[in-house]
């Protein structure tokens, strides 16, 4: 469980006010976000990160102090066991993407650099640098990049803010998969509600640095994803994973269930394909 | 008259030696520059900027009373480790290093605070230190202004007069770098002499820029 009660002086669009927060997060839960621009969300992973410092408040993760302004602990971003996805994704342009990956990874701990490569869908672009990578492509090796030290915290700054209909589908698709299989306590921060219908099992509505809103959904249970019909379906034996294509998204995973589906059923593109 | 390439070879030497010290020096010290937020930090940066505001004389001035057998550095030097910096080839490296310190430190100072933002803070958040973040992220994202640093550098260093003048004065083989001897060859009437040395150092100035700014052109992360 992550506790987090802070008080920051902040200044908003509407003035100045302050970011205050009291929220619990369940562990393995992927929590969203929301709220209008400046409302401090992003701010609030900062702070979780450990790269911007409340006056007051207290960050407490599975029994560990990361932060305690009543204790002076102020553990530094190296120190907090967190993953960051950025915005603009800060992949290092003088490494590949593998060594973008491997440059945190623990030593000793390679293979599991080699396994989000593969979950993630990135090897055919490992040696590659990033910026001849397309804005999703740059945005799963991020995600990789952000789990490859096991994190206790995934923050993940506007993933999908840059990204085109398919390429956002395919990372929505990758973080889900990434999300059951690792169990990693997320914190998403979206402007856009098919994220969080799609991916958040929780929703935090911020406004002017004060919670309006913060209740629970059920994850893929909106009927508003769109419906296409599946124009191939195939089975990747290197990857062990199926791969739909409908005429505007790719989607791709390891369950077998979706060995069910043929070309020409109607599906929702939503977290996983679901027959009408 | 034969050219005595003495000279030459002793400023070539003075320049290397210097860059490659200010490079050692320069990296860390302008990566602590450029991330530390140490409250101090304005003196710290006002000190380093000192040579490129005050004359070469005033800092030759200075540096020879601090470097003087009888003043307190130089003379502790001479006693400690039995070296003498004024008059002497090592004199002139020590005084070369703090007077071109800025040429080096500005440059890669700057190129590591244009970086984002976010490349630093990635790393910090992946668990890697400031140093090897500095050394591993940030430096080999900032080529450009390291090749800044080291031609600036080079170049201030090929230039010294009146430093050299002040601290080294003109020993042959010892202080009398390049721009010495044309000053000494052109008060001997000697214009012919001091035209080839000039020729040699605007000739040798100018490849190794034209070089530089030609692999400048093609560094790319």
């Amino acid at each position: 469980m992550i506790h987090i009660d802070i008080t920051m002086p902040r200044l908003f669009a509407e003035g100045t006010g302050a970011l205050q927060l009291q929220v619990a997060l369940a562990p393995g839960s992927l929590t969203a976000v929301v709220g209008p621009s400046g409302s401090g969300k992003t701010t609030l992973l900062r702070v979780l990160a450990g790269l911007e410092t409340p006056p007051t408040g207290r960050i407490d993760s599975n029994g560990t102090s990361w932060f305690d302004t009543s204790q002076r602990i102020n553990l530094s971003p190296q120190q907090r066991s967190i993953g960051y996805v950025f915005q603009d994704t800060a992949l290092f342009p003088n490494m590949s993407v593998r060594e973008n990956i491997q440059y945190a990874a623990p030593s000793g701990q390679r293979q599991l650099a080699d396994e989000l490569i593969d979950a993630t869908g990135l090897n055919s672009f490992i040696n590659k640098k990033p910026t001849v990578l397309s804005g999703g492509q740059r945005q799963r090796v991020a995600l990789a990049r952000a789990l490859v030290r096991r994190p206790q915290l995934l923050l993940l700054d506007e993933p999908f803010a840059a990204l085109d209909p398919a390429a956002a589908q395919t990372l929505r698709q990758v973080l889900l998969d990434l999300h059951r299989t690792w169990g990693t306590t997320t914190l998403l921060v979206s402007h856009h509600d098919i994220d969080v219908q799609a991916l958040a099992d929780r929703v935090i509505r911020l406004v002017q640095g004060q919670i309006q809103a913060d209740y629970r959904t059920e994850v893929g249970s909106s009927a508003t994803f769109p419906r296409e019909r599946i124009r191939r379906i195939d089975f990747e034996e290197t990857h062990h994973q199926w791969v739909i294509e409908t005429e505007t998204t790719e989607l791709r995973s390891t369950n077998p269930a979706w060995g069910q589906l043929k070309i020409g059923d109607l599906i929702e593109i939503s977290w996983t394909p679901k027959a009408l | 008259m034969p050219i005595d390439w003495e000279p030459i070879w002793l400023t070539l030497r003075l320049a290397s030696i210097t860059t490659l010290l200010l490079l050692i020096i320069g990296l860390p010290l302008a990566g602590w520059l450029a991330l530390s937020r140490f409250r101090l930090k304005p003196v710290v940066e006002a000190i380093i900027s000192l040579p490129l505001v005050l004359p070469p004389s005033v800092v030759g001035f200075y540096l020879l009373l601090a470097f003087s057998p009888t003043g307190g550095l130089g003379g502790w030097l001479l006693r400690t480790v039995n070296v003498q910096l004024v008059f002497s080839f090592e004199g002139l490296v020590v005084a070369s290093l703090l007077y071109s310190l800025p040429f080096m430190i500005h440059p890669i100072q700057a190129g590591l605070e244009n970086l984002p933002a976010s490349w630093r803070e990635a790393s910090y958040t992946l668990g890697q230190s400031p140093t090897r973040t500095l050394w591993r992220v940030l430096l080999p994202n900032c080529k450009p202004a390291l090749l800044t640093g080291i031609v600036l550098s080079f170049a201030h260093t090929i230039g010294e007069f009146g430093l050299v003048m002040m601290i080294g004065g003109n020993l042959p083989g010892q202080t009398r770098v390049a721009s010495i001897a044309i000053y000494d060859e052109v008060e001997l009437l000697h214009f012919e002499t001091a035209h080839t040395y000039a020729a040699l150092l605007l000739g040798l100035s100018f490849a190794i820029l034209l070089l530089v700014y030609g692999i400048n052109k093609r560094v790319t992360v």
